[in-house]
């Protein structure tokens, strides 16, 4: 799996006092350059994209029509705040949005069995290789923190959230259709992020805002390309200069390809989901662990703010597997060795190492 | 809006005719269409399901996104079971079929069994083809399953006078013999002169020596005594191999005797 290391600058920000209340605020990491992480609620991607979600970016998944992979995305994101207790502005083209807090999951709390399933793992696999044990028991000193700092819950998709998690919170539930050109939605917006303002003396509790299947054919707005273009803009300039996090999830097939190429754009971290076919024995073949993938996650782009060094990621496709149908784990594509000629399309965007085998080897 | 009865076609069944001629405001419609349902089903409790014969009729007078307001509006609510529609797809343009794409969880498009190649007959040429679609089709179905696969299904079907039937497509269209063996980018069968040529290949110990004995050098001074001994001593660590009276490989261990180091290097008595 591709964790990158964050690059270590010349210059380090000097931590002042109040920056040290950030360690105690459930949810928020320090990050490098001087930028704070808020976790996506999914373990394996927070270690994709260096430790989380940066705070002031605006994240954008790009549905695909044939799969729910992007509610997956939101529906972690969006509990991970109401554990943290953060505030959530959810909006949604459905007649109902608040129904849909009825099916977040809820985060699993025994740890123990997780940490000691790992741990049983680890012995039988280390063996042979026993002197690497003492690496991986710095990684078990992390599970040892208390229930309610930890950064990241592991989500359990089949149990639906507590109520207590969501019945008291400031949590605002849009219906998108009833903004005919994104006004009062914007400005519902804009009203959250004050909440959430950015300055150095004292951090608040982070906001998330969690927009799902902007441009649904459903709404008025969508075939008012140029409104939602100025919309997210503005929204983007608005969180850079709060306290908080906005995930936007569109479907690109539904726009024309120069509004859905503005708007990829316009994302800090961009992210894309993919269908898989069923039962299909090509792929079968070409990639092991099938028969528990559920899609493909892309990563494009990853947020870097307060540098011009881009994250060049090992990997940019990982496929997406629900773990004994209950929490999503993101693995890097394990390929078999595929006849170069033939040119299957899931190899070459699905290869670990970013360059696809073509040609015979010569020996 | 007009209302009407028709008389009973089949005993069970009962219909209901209902004219709405104003397209316009697509939430009136659907309005009537649950409350036409609610009245189908018993005490207004059950659930009903709805069929719309042509959307795209629906769309020469409404936009895209008031006929996709209406669909989804009508799918997710509570008592109607499922909805179904039809569509043209060659005539509307790509947002809307795409955006109608989007909102349905399943997909199926039918198509003639057999496509005329050259488009140029003649029409009297033409009409064992169009009878030929008039009775049936193939039909693809892309099924968006909840997990987040898509399973593709294919089948043919044809009209008869009881019903419409549906079988597997047939061996004549795309059926491509899979062989077992995965796509590698090595060659992993062999052809028949391969095979030959792998038979006649002389392994490289085999003609160490040319029949005769060998003696491997390794670096100790007293040679032919320490072999002699070794020989009897040590009979059961002998390996020999004999390939039809090639040459011979007698294998002397040497590791009780073995020096730290040797400056010779081992490899150069190997003739292969």
């Amino acid at each position: 799996m591709a964790g990158n290391k964050p690059r270590v600058s010349s210059f380090s920000r000097n931590f002042t006092a109040a920056s040290n209340t950030i360690s105690q605020i459930p949810g928020l990491k320090h990050g490098p350059n001087g930028t704070m992480f808020l976790s996506s609620g999914i373990l394996d991607l927070d270690k994709i994209l260096g430790g989380g979600f940066t705070l002031g970016s605006l994240v954008m998944v790009m549905e695909d029509p044939e799969a729910p992979h992007h509610m997956l995305l939101i529906r972690n994101f969006m509990s991970q705040g109401l554990v943290h207790n953060q505030p959530l502005l959810y909006a949604s083209p459905a007649k109902d949005p608040r129904g849909f807090l009825g099916t977040l999951p809820s985060p699993v709390f025994s740890k123990d069995e997780k940490s000691r399933d790992r741990d049983a793992e680890q012995e039988k696999g280390l063996r042979i290789a026993w002197q690497y044990k003492k690496y991986f028991d710095e990684q078990n000193s992390e599970f040892q923190r208390d229930e309610k700092s930890e950064y990241c819950n592991d989500f359990d998709l089949r149990k639906p959230l507590e109520r207590h998690f969501y019945s008291g919170q400031q949590i605002d539930c849009i219906r998108l259709e009833d903004s005919a050109d994104l006004t009062t939605f914007h400005d519902r917006c804009s009203s959250f992020l004050s909440q959430t303002p950015r300055n150095d003396r004292n951090i608040t509790c982070p906001g998330r805002i969690a927009i799902q299947s902007l441009g649904a054919p459903q709404c008025d707005f969508s075939d008012k390309e140029c409104n939602m273009l100025s919309f997210v803009r503005s929204l983007k300039n608005t969180i850079r200069s709060s306290n908080a996090v906005a995930v936007i999830t569109f479907p690109p097939s539904l726009f024309s390809p120069s509004f859905s190429k503005r708007l990829q754009h316009l994302a800090d971290t961009l992210v894309s989901v993919k269908a898989i076919p069923d039962e299909d024995k090509e792929l079968a073949k070409l990639l092991t662990g099938y028969q528990d993938m559920v899609g493909l996650l892309s990563v494009h782009k990853v947020a870097r703010i307060n540098t011009q060094v881009p994250t060049i990621l090992e990997a940019t496709t990982f496929s997406m597997k629900l773990q004994k149908r209950r929490s999503l784990i993101l693995e890097c594509l394990n390929q078999a060795p595929i006849d170069g000629s033939s040119g299957i399309s899931y190899a070459s965007s699905g290869s670990c190492t970013g360059s696809s085998k073509t040609g015979a080897l010569d020996f | 809006m007009e209302s009407g009865r028709i008389a009973n076609l089949t005993p069970g069944t009962s219909t209901r005719a209902n004219l709405y001629k104003n397209l316009k405001d697509l939430n009136k419609l659907l309005l009537a269409i649950v409350e036409l349902g609610k009245e189908l089903v018993e005490d207004g409790k059950g659930r009903f399901a709805v069929a719309i014969d042509s959307v795209s009729e629906m769309l020469r007078h409404a936009s895209i996104f008031s006929v996709a307001g209406l669909l989804s509006n009508l799918r997710s609510h509570s008592q109607v079971s499922c909805l179904f529609w039809l569509l043209h797809s060659d005539i509307h343009e790509t947002k809307a079929i795409a955006a109608l794409e989007y909102i349905s969880s399943i997909q199926a498009s039918s198509e003639p069994i057999t496509r005329p190649i050259n488009g140029q007959r003649a029409n009297s040429e033409k009409l064992p083809f169009l009878e030929q679609n008039l009775r049936g089709g193939k039909i693809h179905i892309r099924f968006k399953r909840r997990n987040g696969r898509v399973r593709l299904m294919s089948e043919e079907f044809c009209i008869e006078q009881s019903g419409i039937k549906f079988t597997p497509i047939s061996s004549e269209a795309e059926m491509i013999a899979q062989s077992l063996v995965p796509k590698v980018q090595f060659n992993l069968e062999l052809s028949e002169k391969e095979r030959n040529d792998r038979a006649k290949v002389v392994l490289p110990f085999e003609h160490q020596g040319n029949g005769k004995t060998i003696q491997i050098y390794d670096g100790r001074k007293s040679l032919n005594e320490d072999r002699a001994e070794i020989q009897y001593t040590s009979a059961e660590k002998v390996q020999t191999v004999t390939d039809s009276g090639r040459g011979e490989i007698i294998y002397f261990r040497d590791s009780d005797d073995e020096m730290p180091d040797s400056d010779e290097d081992p490899d150069d008595d190997l003739d292969i």
